[in-house]
């Protein structure tokens, strides 16, 4: 990786908050409903409040998990939201009511992720080595043999058709009607994260040693890129499949996807968090990228291949938390650490 | 930057199966210390109790390449104290306990490699219980146990009503050659008090330093030493063919059994072999006493006897410059055999080695960060694998505050520390491993001095 120089300069402000609130504690977790309506917000220490997307009404208090809450998952058609703690639940709740429809155990006594298929009416939950996949009953539709070690991460491919998790030793891909994993994409090394590219095409992962993996889905083919100043948990692709953006550091990487690849190519990078950053975030429909750091920094950037700019910025206390972009992207949900939590329009620009 | 007194204190808790440990995890959760402490173990699920909260966890080990430096990190560890920080009512301190057979090497490594661990955590302290009973039936062969007492920076004798007095105070000495850096108690029934465990604070040179560290490892011209209780009388020493045709030895006087008896016997033997040696062949009369280093000259072919005899009946140590067995060597007398009440073996040279040592230095003047980044970058790249510990405070040219530095293998961290005082600015570094050559060490150190 390159440095160049700073050539980006901050624009006018560009964010206005819509609504603020505070949760008063650290969020482990901003997910808005696929609708729009509602945004959820869970908090570690376990309760997870629903507010009104639109004004931060709070629409619901749900108690979670007794043990601190470590993630949480929309249902497709927004009514249900799936959340999985230290107390070894997976639990369904009712968005509407705010009443708990399931309770499940997760195999282990901290359940890590969750993640309910974008097209489906299936969740796939992780904890420690276990694996399963249950239906938006509660019931469960199959369990996994063991991971080699702790899963770090679950992602379902935006076709909801197949899902990926992350492991030390790489990733596997499943089908959700096969009990055996389609394909292995081995690699020595602790795999933290990972992120499909909207077409399916690349599977990227962050990983403890530093690296970032562009896994071919189909042919296992994988394109490692290393110079990363920290372990990298950040991994963002624009919907257009063209840019993986990735942290690992103080500056956010981009790599350019499209035409031959990233290999040997430079990539662009974006200088401005004085701290490291902890989230990159691309607009689900636009190429607008917003990056959230310990230096308590909100950016968002334009990619593009030269000039790239920081469009608008705005400066927490405390270090970002997590940060979510409303379904329609003209809204974006940041928290801090302390819990304090901000909705922001953008700005036509 | 975070300060040091910002991050949580970690203490890592090591010791075999059977030493104590849990013993003492329960008497820290029970015990009204006033802090709030996680721990995180190998056997039991999370609990809370009380205040505190106790995690089980299962050790992920996997080896992490970045660079050249390459490392074993606990994987497990990593995710939950991660997830443990984000908490808001936030720990005190933090306790991790590593399974019995566990290299420490892997739990002390993952509070370097991990940004988010070195923000917010820092490592107080490893802290090895031993088995004062058991510990002789794996010190001498098992890579963990001794890399557990290699790692320390407390060592907890646990369960000394097991053994006696003598047995203890050469424990401590053994332990002390292989780790100069640990503060040693002793202790019943893991019974100690918590602020020698819990925010030991890292830092005390000194005390590693005060043992001359000539003496911590001497490196005897002798392999083997017996003590034999003799009346007065003429005895021979018999030894077969061997893989020398010569061989030292010394015989001298030993006061009482007592430890500081053999010690002064010890150093007078060292002195001895260090005398010009006289050769005595077969059939001759060996020379007893300080100063008379013995050449055994062997028969080209079979046995060979070697007569002495004592005037005044007690006891006597003799010191060999190999080990008896490798020439089916014997004392006798009145009886064809006489049996050593004690034996001691020591390393020689060549196999000196592979022990665990530490080296201490402590050199005047400013030292350049440089230089000392350059020297250690390289001394770790070749020798990390060897070199368990570093620790040290450091003088550096055109800083006001003593240079706070430690390091695992081979990864290494360093930080200014409070404001040097009345004190004077002087360099004080300490490493623990194998196959440590403190010439070396010691040049290499002299190197990195501002010119």
């Amino acid at each position: 990786m390159r440095r160049r120089k700073r050539k980006t300069r901050p624009a006018q402000p560009a964010l206005k908050a819509k609504w603020r609130a505070n949760i008063d504690d650290h969020p482990i977790g901003l997910a808005w409903s696929p609708d729009g309506k509602t945004l959820a917000a869970a908090a570690v220490s376990g309760p997870i409040t629903l507010f009104n997307g639109d004004d931060g009404a709070v629409q619901h208090k749900l108690p979670g998990h007794v043990l601190d809450t470590m993630a949480i998952s929309w249902h497709k058609d927004s009514r249900l939201l799936a959340s999985v703690g230290q107390d070894g639940k997976v639990r369904l709740w009712d968005a509407e009511t705010g009443a708990q429809r399931a309770e499940m155990a997760g195999g282990s006594s901290w359940v890590e992720r969750v993640a309910f298929n974008p097209l489906g009416d299936c969740l796939v939950s992780a904890a420690g080595r276990k694996l399963r996949l249950w239906n938006s009953c509660g019931e469960l539709l199959r369990e996994y043999p063991d991971a080699n070690s702790t899963i770090t991460d679950i992602k379902w491919r935006h076709d909801g058709r197949a899902f990926a998790i992350s492991a030390y030793n790489g990733v596997l891909l499943y089908d959700p009607a096969e009990a055996e994993a389609l394909r292995r994409f081995e690699w020595q090394g602790s795999t933290l994260t990972l992120e499909w590219s909207p077409d399916g095409k690349y599977i990227a992962t962050g990983d403890q040693d530093s690296t970032v993996h562009f896994w071919m889905a189909d042919t296992g083919n994988d394109l490692q890129v290393w110079g990363y100043e920290t372990k990298v948990l950040e991994l963002a692709w624009s919907f257009n499949n063209r840019y993986l953006a990735t942290g690992g550091g103080t500056q956010a990487v981009i790599w350019d996807c499209s035409g031959k690849g990233p290999e040997n190519s430079r990539p662009i990078m974006l200088e401005g968090h004085q701290q490291l950053i902890k989230h990159l975030k691309f607009q689900r429909q636009g190429m607008l990228l917003a990056s959230g750091g310990n230096d308590g920094l909100l950016a968002i950037w334009k990619i593009k291949k030269k000039n790239p700019a920081m469009l608008a910025d705005a400066v927490f206390k405390a270090p970002i938390a997590s940060l979510a972009w409303s379904p329609d992207d003209r809204c974006i949900a940041v928290s801090d650490v302390s819990g304090a939590l901000s909705i922001a329009a953008l700005r036509r620009i | 930057m975070n300060t040091v007194e910002s991050r949580v204190p970690v203490t890592v808790l090591t010791g075999f199966l059977g030493s104590g440990k849990t013993t003492l995890l329960n008497r820290i959760l029970t015990e009204n210390h006033g802090k709030k402490i996680a721990v995180i173990e190998n056997e039991f699920g999370e609990v809370g109790i009380d205040n505190d909260l106790v995690i089980g966890a299962e050790e992920e080990i996997f080896e992490m390449n970045n660079g050249c430096i390459c490392c074993t990190v606990r994987g497990d560890l990593i995710r939950i104290l991660g997830h443990l920080m984000k908490r808001r009512d936030k720990f005190d301190y933090i306790m991790v306990e590593t399974t019995g057979m566990a290299d420490p090497g892997p739990v002390a490594q993952t509070f370097y490699v991990d940004d988010d661990m070195q923000q917010k955590l820092h490592l107080d302290a490893i802290v090895t219980l031993v088995d004062a009973k058991h510990i002789w039936e794996h010190i001498d062969d098992s890579d963990e146990a001794k890399e557990q007492v290699a790692f320390a920076d407390v060592i907890l004798l646990n369960k000394i009503d097991l053994v006696d007095p003598e047995d203890l105070e050469k424990l401590e000495a053994r332990i002390k050659s292989m780790n100069s850096m640990a503060k040693i108690y002793r202790s019943r029934d893991a019974v100690v008090e918590m602020d020698k465990i819990l925010n030991v604070g890292g830092f005390n040179l000194d005390r590693a330093l005060e043992i001359d560290p000539k003496f911590m490892e001497p490196e005897y011209p002798f392999e083997w030493s017996g003590i034999y209780q003799l009346n007065t009388g003429t005895y021979e020493w018999v030894m077969g063919e061997g893989p020398d045709p010569a061989m030292g030895a010394a015989l001298l006087p030993l006061a009482n059994m007592g430890l500081a008896a053999q010690e002064a016997t010890l150093m007078d033997a060292v002195l001895t072999f260090s005398e010009d040696e006289q050769a005595v062949e077969g059939g001759e009369m060996l020379r007893l006493g300080k100063g008379q280093h013995n050449q055994l000259v062997l028969n080209e072919n079979g046995e060979t006897v070697f007569n002495f005899a004592i005037q005044e009946p007690g006891y006597y140590m003799l010191f060999t410059e190999h080990h008896p067995d490798e020439f089916d060597a014997r004392l006798g007398g009145a009886e064809p055999v006489l049996d050593p009440l004690e034996t001691r073996e020591y390393k020689p040279d060549h196999e000196h080695d592979e022990a665990v040592t530490s080296v201490g230095i402590t050199i005047r003047g400013d030292l350049q960060l440089e230089k000392l980044n350059g020297w250690l970058s390289q001394l770790l790249r070749e020798q990390g694998q060897d070199i368990f510990r570093m620790k040290g405070v450091l003088s550096v040219r055109g800083l006001d505050k003593r240079y706070e530095f430690q390091g695992v293998h081979m990864l290494f961290d360093g930080r200014p520390d409070r404001p040097w005082e009345n004190e004077m600015r002087q360099n004080k570094m300490i490493f623990i491993g194998r196959k440590l050559d403190r010439t070396a060490l010691e040049n290499g150190f002299r190197e990195c001095l501002a010119s």
